[in-house]
């Protein structure tokens, strides 16, 4: 096997129209990242930051109409090497001023009718997902084993329906449901939360995808199913070798199961590189939206004198109005005299300052 | 996939929309009274016993068949009489009231499905295309067609088809009336137009094409999406299936309405026919009758949308509130 | 082909643009027409009022029978009585308007009260309102009104009180479909706690503050469907009579020629109820979409 990585994001930007205010939202934009063949890469940033929109602009699963994705994502397959966004470039006309998108005109259809071309082979076969509120992803009207078995028929060599079956009890174990025989039967609405993130987990890898991407899998689930669900992705990555992008707003999760992390905000990577560096600052450098993002966690540590838990001062980017400087200049604790020049009026480049380890700030851009 | 699911809650569920159709039907036969009993000119003695001349006659009659004065027990009466099928005999013919529009309930059944069906066809099109492509240019046109559909008179419209017909084929498109045999176009004349101009297209579109763009945006179907697999198969029972059933239920009134005009129009030998006949000789016991028969038939209808959508929806039986 | 673009050029600073730069311009086009539609409604009910008529609606010109649209002297033709067909379409609105307030009115009282008393006053109303509202859509509208009109007379006041109160429950379904959205937001929950009267929260803050543009939307769709229903019942006789013309029978009187090839006289009062109905639900659809924003798809 080669060393390219599995998954190759290159300036990825999606811009939403927006009518009511006819300006862009850029909620990606210009995201570079990498995941090698068995990493987890962990994404993190405050909600509203771009983590899911980047993960859905890769699997083509960005509404058409006002969606607008413009970049490179190559996806390393067993022998070449491929760029899903290959050819949307013909369809849409973008005029840019200094790298942003300042109008555009798309041939809706055309250009809905390539990308699906390009997903063929690609969504559920070699890159699966799963989301956020299983219970409203996972399809109501059916249940969830016939959910299992139609991703299984449709991407695995086991195509005849008792195989088919067979396999799906053996995922349904494998994700540890209890009486997966009675579980087969039944509908999303039966089960508990925990129940159905583990449910769609066993659909998602049972068409034996190389790429995982987790989308928030524990959001919104009681906090100790939370660690069972991460405990349980941990196992079957350690188990299958499967590649995992885990998207999350909880840096504790992330440092729990990533051994790659990138921090997102306003669309933008911030700070990436493996987790020892970023988390445990290794190398000693960090970002300082990190390091406010790691005060945050819920830690004994991290209570200020008055017994709060910590909290980033600020609103979260609004990607309509992104400032000329670094993005998170307007809410930067460690900005100073020196630089602030530079904070407000130019954009740092993503420098790395040890290996592997990349960070957007002009504290180190000079590295 | 076939799922063994427990019948009893399906059941429990099903056994309740009966009960509550059947009280709806109580009311509905409330109504009718209500419109009787208060009119000039004695509808009620009229249904009871025929032809009724004077105050004198009505008193006999009434004291004869044991009716009491209150209206209560007037009703009563009358809704036994119904029970034992008994509806009363045509002032204008003479003949069982009930008899005679069942008889005729057939022709006006197929005309108003088969529209129905017409109309589905011509607005299910459309509105898939507007939930995927928006309003483009062609959208656009699209929704004037379905709303001048709507807008345009039937009784104008249909007689402009007839020109049109008897132009091209030197015959009138009208043959039951006679006794003669339909040819088929001669059959779906009628129905295509009153499916085209029974003014439930603009509104069904509508209604369709938020729905479909709608479940189309559920996080399932992005799953659907995300696993490589047909997203129809999965998107079908909520944008569809349900959706389409709950038009056809909601709109038959609208449809039947609609009948009338067509029949009378097209010499088609059916209730809607019979109604405007019976309501221009004020002929009360026949109107009555379809009345009742009519809101039957929308009351069944809506049964069946309620059990299919317990079939097609696990989670129905389990929804505590429903109609 | 969709276009895109950025408006302010210095993209940091927009501002939020006005209802009308916002709003398709489709849909603006829609409430345009519609709303020239209702001013030749009004314009035409002020001039049959004032008998300001271009012609006199009964004087008979034998020689010149269901002449086209420009014929000498009759603008849009004349009927099967040689009887100018301009002066009689004004004088309809005439004859209808009263009746069409009637009918809205009846609609969004009844509607209103239903609405209320089922998602303000909540669960022991609903199920009655319930009842009720299904047992209204049970009947065929114009099978209703056939029976209604046997048994007691064929006259616009009563045909309009059936037409209101079959359109109840739809008026019904929106404000409660309101009410529970406030509920939802804590809205009506909040008001109360804040000592308000039921009847302030009630007229002012959910009918007024909330409602109003729902039920002028119900309004106007719900015009369009009248004038529909309407001239049905009388083109099978049984609506305004004689000698007051209708648009329904204009177009039965016309249409007895039309097979002989005379299609004039039933097209012009068909053409007048299609560009009046097209424009009440244009101008509904068009507000909706203006007010109540699109749905996103
Ligand atoms: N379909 C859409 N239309 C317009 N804006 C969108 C759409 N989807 C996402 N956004 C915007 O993109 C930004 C990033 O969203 P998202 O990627 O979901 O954040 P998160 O990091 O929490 O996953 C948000 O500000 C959101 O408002
Ligand atoms: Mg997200």
């Amino acid at each position: 096997m080669n060393n390219s990585p599995l998954l190759k994001i290159e300036e990825l930007r999606t811009y939403f129209y927006s009518r009511t205010k006819q300006a862009f939202i850029r909620s990606v934009d210009g995201v570079d990242l990498e995941v090698n063949k068995g990493d987890t890469l962990g994404i993190v940033g405050e909600s509203g930051s771009g983590k899911s929109v980047s993960m859905l602009s890769i699997m083509g699963l960005i509404a058409a109409r006002p969606g607008i994705i413009t970049g490179q994502v190559w996806y390393q397959q067993e022998q070449a090497r491929i760029n899903l966004l290959a050819g949307l470039q013909d369809h849409v006309q973008v005029s840019k001023n200094d790298g942003r998108i300042m109008s555009v005109e798309k041939t809706d259809l055309a250009w809905q009718r390539r990308l699906e071309k390009n997903m063929l082979g690609i969504r559920g076969k070699e890159i699966a997902m799963i989301f956020q509120n299983p219970k409203s992803a996972m399809n109501p009207f059916f249940t969830i084993g016939h959910q299992i078995v139609e991703n299984i028929t449709r991407h695995t060599q086991y195509k005849s329906r008792k195989e088919a079956k067979e396999r799906a009890l053996y995922w349904l174990e494998r994700v540890k449901i209890d009486s997966p025989q009675l579980r087969f039967y039944n509908y999303p609405y039966g089960l508990s939360g925990g129940m159905c993130q583990r449910a769609m987990i066993a659909t998602a890898l049972s068409s034996e995808a190389k790429l995982l991407i987790a989308d928030e899998p524990t959001t919104g689930l009681d906090a100790t199913i939370q660690a069972r669900i991460a405990d349980l992705l941990e196992e079957l990555r350690a188990q299958t070798g499967v590649t995992i992008v885990l998207i999350s707003h909880d840096m504790g999760v992330i440092g729990r199961l990533s051994n790659k992390i990138a921090v997102m905000y306003g669309g933008r990577v911030m700070e990436s590189g493996p987790a020892q560096a970023v988390i445990d600052h290794a190398d000693g450098k960090s970002h300082p939206y990190t390091e406010a993002l790691l005060k945050s966690i819920p830690r004994e540590d991290n209570m200020s004198s008055q017994g709060h838990l910590n909290s980033i001062d600020g609103e979260v980017l609004d990607t309509i109005n992104v400032p000329r400087g670094c993005r998170f200049a307007s809410r930067c604790q460690r900005i100073n005299k020196s630089i602030e020049k530079m904070c407000l009026n130019e954009e740092p480049p993503l420098a790395t300052v040890s290996d592997g380890h990349k960070i957007r700030c002009w504290h180190f851009a000079g590295v | 996939m076939m799922v063994s699911r427990s019948a009893k809650p399906v059941v429990l569920y099903l056994t309740r929309e009966l009960y509550v159709t059947f009280f709806l039907l109580i009311g509905v036969s409330l109504v009718v009274f209500a419109v009787l009993y208060s009119a000039p000119g004695d509808p009620l003695a009229a249904v009871f016993g025929g032809q009724v001349l004077s105050d004198a006659q009505r008193e006999e009659m009434m004291r004869n068949l044991g009716i009491s004065n209150t209206w209560y027990g007037q009703y009563w009466s009358w809704l036994v009489k119904l029970f034992n099928g008994d509806f009363g005999t045509s002032l204008r013919s003479g003949q069982p009231v009930l008899g005679e529009v069942t008889k005729l309930a057939k022709n006006t059944f197929y005309l108003t499905f088969g529209a129905m069906f017409f109309s589905l066809m011509i607005a299910l099109p459309i509105a898939i295309y507007l939930a995927k492509r928006g309003t483009d240019r062609l959208g656009w046109v699209l929704m004037m067609f379905a709303y001048t559909t709507s807008a345009v008179p039937l009784f104008w419209s249909a007689y402009i088809v007839i020109y049109i017909y008897t132009r091209f084929f030197n015959t009138l498109p009208i043959g039951l009336a006679t006794g003669e045999s339909m040819n088929f176009t001669q059959m779906m004349l009628p129905v295509f137009m009153l499916g085209l101009g029974s003014g439930i297209i603009s509104e069904t579109v509508r209604f369709l094409r938020d729905e479909i763009s709608r479940v189309f945006s559920e996080d399932y179907v992005r799953t659907a999406r995300a696993k490589g697999v047909s997203v129809w198969k999965h998107a079908l029972t909520e944008a569809l299936i349900i959706p389409v059933s709950e038009m056809i239920a909601s709109k038959i009134p609208f449809v039947i309405g609609g009948a009338i005009i067509v029949e009378q129009i097209f010499n088609w030998p059916g209730i809607g026919r019979m109604a405007w006949q019976a309501a221009q000789d004020r002929d009360y016991p026949v109107i009555m009758c379809i009345t009742l028969v009519t809101a039957l038939i929308v009351r069944l209808t809506s049964l069946l949308q309620k059990t299919l959508y317990v079939i097609v929806n696990p989670r129905a039986s389990q929804e505590t509130k429903t109609s | 082909m969709t276009q895109y673009a950025q408006t302010q050029t210095t993209v940091s600073e927009y501002s939020e643009l006005s209802i009308l730069q916002r709003t398709d311009k489709r849909d603006i086009a829609y409430v345009v027409y519609g709303i020239v539609i209702l001013l030749m409604v009004v314009c035409a009910y002020l001039m049959a009022i004032f008998g300001w008529l271009p012609h006199d609606p009964e004087e008979m010109q034998l020689e010149l029978m269901l002449a086209g649209p420009g014929a000498p002297g009759h603008l849009l033709g004349t009927d099967f009585m040689g009887r100018d067909t301009l002066p009689r379409l004004i004088l309809v609105i005439k004859a209808y308007f009263v009746p069409g307030l009637m009918y809205i009115a009846v609609a969004i009282l009844l509607g209103g009260i239903f609405g209320i008393l089922s998602g303000y006053y909540g669960n022991k109303y609903e199920t009655v309102v319930t009842y009720i509202t299904n047992i209204i859509d049970s009947f065929p509208r114009l099978i209703l009104m056939l029976l209604v009109v046997a048994a007691f007379k064929p006259d616009i006041y009563y045909i309009m009180m059936v037409l209101g109160v079959t359109n109840a429950p739809l008026v019904s379904q929106l404000i409660k479909g309101k009410i529970s959205m406030l509920r939802q937001k804590n809205f009506v929950e909040s008001a109360i706690a804040l000592g308000i009267p039921d009847a302030r929260i009630i007229f002012k803050h959910i009918l007024w503050f909330n409602c109003r543009s729902y039920l002028i939307i119900q309004a106007t769709l719900g015009m369009g469907e009248a004038i529909l229903l309407e001239s049905a019942l009388s083109y099978l006789g049984f609506g305004v009579q004689e000698p007051t013309p209708s648009w329904g029978n204009m177009v039965q009187q016309g249409a007895n020629y039309l097979l002989q090839g005379q299609l004039w006289s039933s097209t012009i009062p068909a053409m007048a109820i299609m560009f009046t109905v097209l424009g009440f639900y244009l101008l509904g659809d068009g507000l909706n979409n203006m007010l109540e924003g699109k749905r996103q798809s």
